[in-house]
């Protein structure tokens, strides 16, 4: 009885402020975020994982941060791998979109940007963007970086309406489709 | 085998407390939250620029290395606090955090704010003076009304280019944090 109260009791808690999609985190696609982090009020579980996280988050009404540690076939992305972020970004003032290692150290070639500014990139004729993040070179936008293992995709959107409800088309992020290893 | 299903029945149920009791103990019990890695970097009542995230360098606080931070601590134990400067024309955002690390108020200037910051930042004793006009502020003073004493202003400002990002900051750090004059 004990060992599965443990586990449960544990578990379950490890699971909530880590990925905490039945209980704070909205998921779209391959991005998690939580839209409550932000608020004055968070809920229990949003501010158990505040605790856990340590990061300085963006309020409510500065925008939102979305976390993708997976490519959209749900595989973990590794830097060995060239990904491509391909679709219409929600309405925003401006988003950067970070490569970090899971401890939050950027892993962008040390002496080029450290990841893609909405206002420095090249976009198709229909406003969609095409980014590729990879070792090797690719083209279009590229983004390289260095190391190895695992990484995350940081994707802070600035003074935008995802999650606000003002329009239906908002809550549209970008796939990450992995290409090539 | 009944008992079997009881016993996985009373540990599912006592898993689930100890589950709640784990998820409302964690914000109280973490010591290296938001809170503590700000106040190991800012002083009351002193702007403090971060420094550049640099590449490959640890990042505690997950700061977007696009943008450039500057953080002001407040004690309105003493009285209500302000945050006033002027920023360039460019994208910023300043935002007020309470000790467990919850936004209590954020705004971007794109609120129709234009270049000029003037944040005030009270207690709910101080709002209630304000209220009553016992304290006496200038027009067009953002107040903020917060519940506890122990307060950061945090801004945000986007460089436009890498290249001004030294320009940016210093601007960042001429902001004025003091004690709101009264």
């Amino acid at each position: 009885m004990l060992v599965v109260a443990l586990a449960i009791g544990f578990g379950l808690s490890w699971y909530a402020v880590t990925d905490g999609r039945l209980v704070g985190a909205a998921q779209i696609g391959p991005w998690t975020a939580w839209p409550r982090a932000g608020s004055p009020e968070p809920d229990p579980y949003t501010k158990a994982y505040l605790a856990r996280s340590g990061a300085l988050q963006l309020g409510q009404g500065e925008g939102m941060q979305f976390i993708a540690t997976a490519d959209s076939d749900g595989t973990p992305l590794n830097r060995n791998c060239r990904y491509r972020i391909d679709g219409t970004t929600p309405t925003a003032t401006f988003w950067t979109l970070v490569p970090t290692a899971p401890d939050g150290s950027t892993i962008a070639r040390p002496d080029g940007p450290p990841g893609f500014n909405s206002a420095r990139i090249a976009r198709a004729n229909d406003g969609s963007v095409q980014l590729y993040v990879s070792k090797t070179l690719a083209p279009l936008n590229w983004l390289e970086v260095t190391g190895d293992g695992p990484f995350w995709l940081v994707f802070n959107l600035y003074d935008t309406t995802v999650f606000s409800g003002v329009s239906s088309n908002d809550a549209t992020l970008p796939s990450i489709i992995r290409e090539a290893c | 085998m009944v008992r079997t299903v009881l016993y996985v029945f009373g540990g599912v149920l006592l898993g689930l407390v100890i589950h709640l009791v784990v998820i409302l103990l964690l914000p109280g019990l973490a010591s290296n939250n938001v809170a503590t890695r700000l106040a190991a970097l800012g002083q009351v009542n002193k702007v403090v620029t971060l420094d550049p995230v640099q590449p490959g360098a640890a990042n505690p606080l997950r700061l977007d290395p696009e943008m450039s931070y500057a953080i002001c601590r407040l004690d309105l134990t003493k009285g209500p606090g302000e945050l006033t400067g002027t920023l360039p024309v460019s994208f910023w955002s300043v935002s007020v955090y309470d000790r467990s690390g919850a936004v209590l108020y954020s705004t971007t200037n794109r609120d129709g704010i234009g270049q000029s910051l003037d944040v005030g930042v009270f207690d709910a004793a101080q709002t209630r003076l304000l209220a009553e006009q016992k304290i006496d502020v200038d027009a067009g003073l953002l107040i903020v009304e917060t519940k506890s004493d122990d307060i950061f202003v945090v801004v945000k400002l986007e460089p436009p280019q890498p290249a001004t990002r030294d320009r940016y900051s210093a601007q960042l750090g001429k902001l004025a944090c003091r004690p709101l004059k009264t």
